[in-house]
């Protein structure tokens, strides 16, 4: 039993200390992008991409700042933006398609990497059949869909 | 000398939110890698092993790779990752589960937050669920 234990004690360790040596410095890039503006001004230069989707331009930043930062955050932007921009109901719906498919991209992928996995192929993965999946959304959720109108009232 | 200190503070920030991701992330994987481990030794890892062979078969996964899309899916993917880290797996079955893993992990937690901004429940789980199983099947092909 003992033995179980500290092959427990010390795999989980190994572990921990693996995962810590990509996720630290991974938080502080993040940290300083986001200090300098960049992670907005790339949220920006971004959003206009959401247009393929028939969505408001508004609607662009709260997904590249989900897709980057997280879904607890994210929903919480996507909410609030949903309020002071006015985001129809159908762009939310596609919002929240894309970020449950691709949320927290960086650091859920990086977690991963720590035991080997190709991290570029994870994220690309991840954000190209988001992209798709809600592309597809987008077409067959048209803007007078009858599957809105019944959701309205949750 | 403002700016240094600026900086400075970006610097720990970012330190500090790491620290605390790995804080969270210990606090799960840990508790997560001992009852694996412990199952490891256990005749139960060979029920879950067979009897989820077939299954996990179609995704190129052992048995008791199950046990890593259960943890991930009903707690979050930290528990998956201690599940992960347990276990003796290739880095082709550990691929696999990350993609799969990457679309559908904490349904609970997560569905509860699209719900709030008004989608159904079981839209968003079979969405999510629909994206792991063709991913996985995918990787297992391609990888």
């Amino acid at each position: 039993m003992l033995s179980i234990l500290t092959e427990a004690a010390v795999g989980s360790f190994n572990s921990i200390k693996q995962i810590a040596f990509i996720v630290i410095p991974l938080m502080i890039v993040m940290e300083i992008l986001k200090d300098l503006g960049i992670l907005d001004k790339i949220a920006r230069l971004f959003s206009p991409l959401v247009k393929i989707y028939d969505m408001k331009e508004e609607s662009g930043f709260p997904l590249v700042i989900g897709i980057v930062i997280g879904l607890s955050y994210g929903a919480g932007m996507i909410i609030q933006s949903a309020q002071e921009d006015k985001l129809p109901r159908r762009d939310l719906y596609l919002l929240t398609y894309f970020l449950v498919a691709a949320h927290a991209v960086f650091e859920d992928t990086a977690i991963f990497v720590a035991f080997g996995v190709n991290g570029m192929l994870l994220f690309i993965t991840r954000l190209i059949v988001a992209a798709l999946f809600t592309y597809l959304a987008s077409r067959w959720m048209k803007p007078e869909s009858p599957f809105l109108e019944n959701e309205v009232n949750n | 000398m403002q700016n240094k200190c600026t900086w400075l503070d970006t610097l720990k920030r970012g330190f500090m939110s790491g620290l605390k991701i790995t804080w969270e992330l210990s606090k799960i994987m840990v508790p997560v890698y001992f009852i694996v481990t412990i199952l490891k030794h256990t005749p139960i890892i060979n029920w879950i092993s067979e009897g989820f062979a077939p299954l996990m078969g179609y995704l190129g996964l052992p048995g008791e790779a199950a046990i890593v899309l259960v943890m991930g899916n009903l707690v979050n993917l930290y528990a998956a990752i201690g599940a992960i880290a347990s276990l003796n797996l290739t880095l082709k079955e550990i691929s696999i589960l990350a993609i799969m893993l990457s679309f559908c992990h904490s349904l609970l937690v997560e569905t509860a937050l699209a719900k709030k901004i008004g989608l159904s429940a079981i839209n968003v789980i079979a969405v999510r669920v629909g994206l792991a199983v063709v991913s996985g099947i995918a990787f297992n092909l391609f990888l």
